[in-house]
């Protein structure tokens, strides 16, 4: 359940990245850098999870090297191997070559090394080296956002093609998974840039947060339309799994799914977005309502994980009753382990952002 | 036209891996990826376990007597050690201690809870009004479950006070034990009909404060509701709730 929260987040932010260069949103630059950082913090986390529900470390890297044109589990491995050496540390790798190599000129010994090795030793920073390096950005960007949209379409496709279980069959599962995973990236990126900004010392950019904020509700109502139709759609067939699902939905899934999910993690933050719109609130309180938003926002679409890979397996595939799920607590799959790998990303953001400071800009 | 310097770097480190790749591939020997390597130890580990279960066979050696009973009954399918546990101790040396017995009630709902999801027709209770707080041993051996039947005889025609009374404290109790019937109530049913306890001594003589059977609830017949029979406020096919 971590996995698909986590590739979902990967794939939202990355799209926000992709919105700075593809469709020259100027708003959102001061987030372009960190949201990259923040895409492969959490990228090089998402296979864990899977890792330690398959065991044997020592073999994993069969997964990137073991082709199976037939199974849809096993082309993660290209999916997720293209997206991060072709699409996102290349990226990275573009973005960041010239300021790493004058930093590296810059600075003191262990540093130097750091940057001058993660620049590949290249020493080119003439204009025409630059302006080679952002065609380079914008052609992979164009592939990127594809590669998103594969990376965690993916996740919903698994979860859409399994035909016996009716809360995951559904066409619309890729589509869905997409859509949420674009609200939780950017309001992750969004958190992240309102708690490390004040913690530099420097002032939040207004205008950037005001358009972030756009784009997170534009994403939380195509988002939650795409549920809806899905639930009316399946009302509509009435299958014969309907009436187990709407037990499910009754009892099991009411707290995670009709009051997190639906009302704190959609509803509300909608509404208190409609309000920041409607009244013309000071830039104080914007931060403090976009804050609570993008806090219930995440709360919600973790909900919405927990709906779609539990609830799944909360009742019997003869749809004759409702079955139990106890969580572990210590344990390898456990509440702890999720709460560590939940963690994690922060931690390697943290290092990231130590050795690629997404604001500090070389001098020309 | 001049390459740019970014590509040529990138090729290096692209041809880095590769060669790493093709490395591992082509280089590591088969043996060494072998999955035989890998599990060679694991069925050493598993079969180096101590070993806990007698087995089915082991226990009808002794134990004919219960396993001619059991191999036609419905638990015919379960081996000893599903209820009794692990046994080969006493398998090994019968003087070492007696295998676990479960008594107690919370034990056989393990199976036979209700649960929507279990099979058609498989016997399943609700715990809380099923003969509450009596253990399922008083009523059913669990070596040929069958609970105790109240004669076809009358549940031909009183089926409802046969479920009713099959779920109550009166489980166990015989039709006859507090009605007599004549034969001709088979033939005229409504003109010549069955006794009914007709004094308050009957019942008492179970649930009276000096009563001998000790698993019946007491109370003082001399006083309690004295001007009433006790099937007058007490249904007898359903006594009383936990």
């Amino acid at each position: 359940m971590v996995y698909p929260y986590l590739t979902g987040l990967v794939a939202g932010a990355f799209i926000l990245a992709s919105l700075v260069k593809v469709f020259n949103v100027e708003e959102v630059r001061p987030t372009y850098r960190l949201s990259l950082l923040t895409a492969l913090a959490f990228l090089l986390i998402a296979p864990l999870p899977l890792q330690l529900h398959l065991g044997h470390p020592l073999r994993s890297y069969e997964i990137f090297l073991t082709p199976n044109p037939t199974s849809a589990m096993a082309m993660f491995g290209f999916v997720y191997l293209w997206y991060l050496m072709g699409v996102l540390v290349l990226e990275l790798w573009f973005e960041y070559r010239r300021d790493l190599i004058v930093w590296s000129r810059e600075e003191r010994f262990p540093m130097s090394l750091v940057h001058r090795a993660l620049s590949l030793f290249s020493t080119d920073t003439s204009d025409a080296a630059v302006a080679f390096d952002r065609k380079a950005i914008q052609v992979i960007t164009v592939i990127g956002i594809p590669s998103a949209f594969l990376l965690h379409g993916y996740v919903g496709f698994i979860f859409g093609s399994v035909k016996a279980n009716p809360w995951w069959g559904s066409v619309l599962m890729p589509i869905v998974f997409l859509m949420s995973a674009i609200v939780s990236g950017i309001a992750l990126v969004m958190f992240l840039y309102m708690v490390l900004t004040p913690l530099r010392g420097e002032p939040i950019d207004m205008r950037c947060l005001d358009k972030l904020a756009s784009y997170l509700f534009y994403a939380v109502i195509v988002d939650f339309s795409l549920e809806a139709l899905d639930f009316i759609h399946r009302l509509y067939q009435s299958e014969e799994s309907i009436h187990i699902l709407g037990t499910l939905i009754a009892s099991k899934l009411f707290m995670s799914l009709l009051v997190i999910q639906i009302f704190l993690g959609m509803l509300l933050p909608v509404g208190i977005m409609i309000a920041v719109r409607l009244f013309s609130v000071t830039a104080e309180l914007r931060k403090l309502f976009y804050f609570t938003a993008i806090i219930l926002i995440q709360l919600g679409i973790f909900a919405t994980r927990w709906n779609v890979v539990i609830g799944g397996q909360l009742f019997s595939k003869s749809f004759r009753g409702l079955t139990t799920y106890k969580m572990e607590v210590v344990g390898i799959e456990g509440l702890i382990t999720a709460l560590v790998l939940l963690a994690l990303p922060f931690g390697v953001l943290l290092v990231l952002l130590k050795v690629f400071p997404p604001w500090r800009r070389a001098a020309a | 036209m001049k390459v740019p310097e970014q590509i040529k770097r990138l090729a290096v480190v692209l041809f880095v891996i590769l060669a790493a790749v093709l490395l591992t591939r082509y280089l590591i020997p088969a043996s060494v990826v072998d999955p035989r390597v890998y599990r060679a130890s694991s069925a050493q580990r598993e079969v180096s376990k101590e070993i806990k279960f007698a087995g089915a066979t082991t226990c009808s050696d002794c134990h004919d007597d219960i396993n001619t009973k059991k191999k036609v009954g419905f638990h015919k399918g379960l081996s000893c050690e599903t209820c009794h546990g692990p046994s080969v101790k006493h398998a090994e040396d019968p003087s070492s201690g007696k295998p676990f017995a479960p008594r107690e009630r919370k034990f056989c709902p393990q199976c036979h809870e209700y649960n929507p999801s279990r099979p058609t027709g498989f016997p399943q209770i609700i715990p809380t009004i099923h003969n509450p707080l009596k253990p399922c041993i008083t009523c059913h051996n669990p070596h040929d479950p069958v609970p105790p039947q109240v004669p076809r005889e009358c549940s031909a025609c009183h089926a409802q006070i046969e479920r009713t009374k099959a779920l109550s404290r009166h489980a166990l109790l015989e039709c006859t034990t507090c009605h007599s019937t004549p034969t001709r109530h088979k033939q005229l049913p409504r003109s010549v009909k069955p006794t009914k306890p007709e004094s308050r001594e009957f019942c008492a003589k179970c649930h009276d404060t000096g009563a001998s059977r000790k698993d019946a609830p007491k109370v003082d017949a001399a006083t309690h509701g004295s001007r009433f029979l006790c099937w007058e406020c007490h249904y007898p096919h359903m006594p009383g709730e936990a």
